[in-house]
């Protein structure tokens, strides 16, 4: 077939030529991140600080819109919403009770034994800006960052329980991986057996508990708290209830409420002192072993001074 | 090309670059954050490539790798990769226009299908040579599925209104060029 290609002869081979130079930078773009992670991903964390608030022109309607379906769903269970909620604040009474109760026990118990404990915990408050956009990654963005503050690492929770970790801070935007995500990783401990297990994120509502020490300690039902270790986050944040997974596998059956993550609270995780050798605390004269080695001259001495 | 381009195809690649940003938006806005069952179709791919295959003239390659690279750094996606291959894949099917004009339909649906299988393909290769974290393969798949099959829906949609159409034998530009 005769086909009039105008221009082609000219234009075809420096086009080509471009996008060539176009794929070869981008392919290249690639591999830098893959050398050098975290140089891009601070870029990407920067670029995503000033392009998406300026977005939220044109994220109102939508979300608008969405929510107004949601509630219209809500609507028409309604009755049924009712009936449950009445069922559940009657509980929630009857817990009550007990957790009072339990209150003024435990600071009467903790007075007698003049325990300290970790530092109160004080949190910023930020609004969900984006979700991660992607099924693949399970992120969100939201509206506080370095001004505020924020630091990599910083655990986030809603009202109730753990929701993830700061992963990547812009100036007026951070980036809060979930629990979810398959890159999370998180040291939890079981209550009440105080197993230690690492809670693994796997794109699945439940994330599964690995290095679990002994499974026959661990009921579905338990309660999980973050455990400390390895200074990763503060103690006893609640993280969920263990339950039996349709695969045979304990899962955690998460407390934040993931279905509306509007408000989420950034821990402000203060480092505690880290004691690398428990020895050392006891001070330099410490190199006697047991009552024989008290000095008998030293106690002489205390009791002229006594005299 | 961009030399020859007249008023129409400069508001049609207005069109394109308003109606790819609110597919980025509608995919930011947070409804759930529960991890899906099953992955949505990817619009923006599926209105790339239709737009490619009916109407070269109105998406420039710079605006494919640039929603494309924007994407990526959006969405934690390896930066880059996906771009490229969907710079690729548009590349080819732009190479092939003028056969994309007298194809029959489902000829053309299955060539698209096997442009995003293969760029699926080697974007979870590359993944895997340079030993990155994969995404679940049945996300992957649902997804890829679900962009192939709403690929027809995107083109009529495309072609009833936002005037996407095929170029026709004989037809002439504004300043009676041949296209």
């Amino acid at each position: 077939m005769a086909r009039d290609k105008p221009n082609e002869d000219y234009i075809g081979p420096v086009r080509r030529l471009l996008v060539g130079v176009l794929v070869v930078s981008l392919v290249g773009l690639f591999l830098i991140w893959r050398i050098d992670s975290p140089r891009v991903e601070r870029f990407r964390a920067a670029a995503i600080d000033t392009v998406v608030p300026s977005f939220n022109w044109a994220m109102a309607p939508i979300t608008g819109t969405a929510n107004l379906i949601s509630d219209f769903e809500s609507y028409r269970q309604l009755r049924a919403q009712n009936q449950d909620l009445r069922r559940e604040l009657q509980q929630m009474k009857a817990w009550k009770e007990a957790a009072l109760q339990l209150e003024q026990e435990n600071a009467k118990l903790l007075d007698l034994n003049n325990v300290s404990l970790d530092p109160q915990l004080t949190f910023v408050t930020g609004v969900v800006i984006t979700d991660s956009g992607s099924p693949f990654r399970q992120s969100v963005l939201v509206n506080v960052g370095s001004r505020d503050g924020i630091l990599d690492g910083w655990p986030t929770m809603d009202g109730i329980g753990l929701v993830g970790r700061i992963a990547g801070v812009g100036n007026e935007t951070s980036r809060v991986m979930l629990l979810t995500d398959t890159s999370s990783r998180i040291p939890v401990t079981i209550q009440p057996s105080g197993q230690k297990a690492i809670l693994a994120g796997d794109n699945s509502l439940n994330p599964p508990l690995e290095f679990l020490g002994d499974t026959a300690l661990v009921r579905p039902g338990d309660r999980v708290v973050s455990s400390g270790d390895g200074g990763v986050f503060p103690a006893d944040l609640l993280v969920g209830q263990v339950a039996l997974g349709t695969d045979e596998r304990l899962r955690v059956r998460l407390a934040a409420d993931y279905q509306r993550l509007e408000f989420l609270r950034v821990l402000r995780s203060q480092p505690h002192e880290d004691i690398p050798d428990p020895n050392d605390l006891l001070g330099p004269e410490a190199e006697f072993f047991g009552p024989a080695a008290i000095n008998p001259v030293s106690l002489q001495s205390v009791e002229v001074n006594d005299g | 090309m961009a030399e020859r381009a007249d008023r129409k195809t400069w508001i049609n690649r207005g069109v394109f670059i308003a109606l790819a940003f609110m597919f980025i938006v509608i995919d930011l806005v947070p409804r759930d954050m529960r991890p899906p069952v099953w992955a949505a179709p990817d619009l923006l791919l599926a209105a790339t490539l239709a737009w490619v295959a009916r109407k070269p003239s109105y998406l420039p390659v710079l605006i494919v790798a640039a929603f494309f690279l924007m994407t990526d750094f959006l969405f934690m996606r390896p930066p880059g990769l996906w771009a490229a291959l969907v710079v690729v894949l548009t590349e080819v099917i732009r190479g092939q226009n003028r056969d994309f004009r007298n194809m029959p339909f489902f000829v053309e649906w299955g060539t698209i299908a096997v442009g995003i299988v293969a760029i699926t393909l080697m974007n979870r290769l590359v993944l895997a040579v340079v030993m990155l974290p994969q995404a679940p393969l049945g996300l992957t798949l649902t997804q890829m599925i679900a962009t192939i099959v709403v690929y027809p829906v995107v083109l009529v949609i495309a072609h009833f209104v936002f005037g996407v159409t095929r170029t026709a034998p004989g037809e002439t530009g504004s300043r009676g060029h041949l296209l």
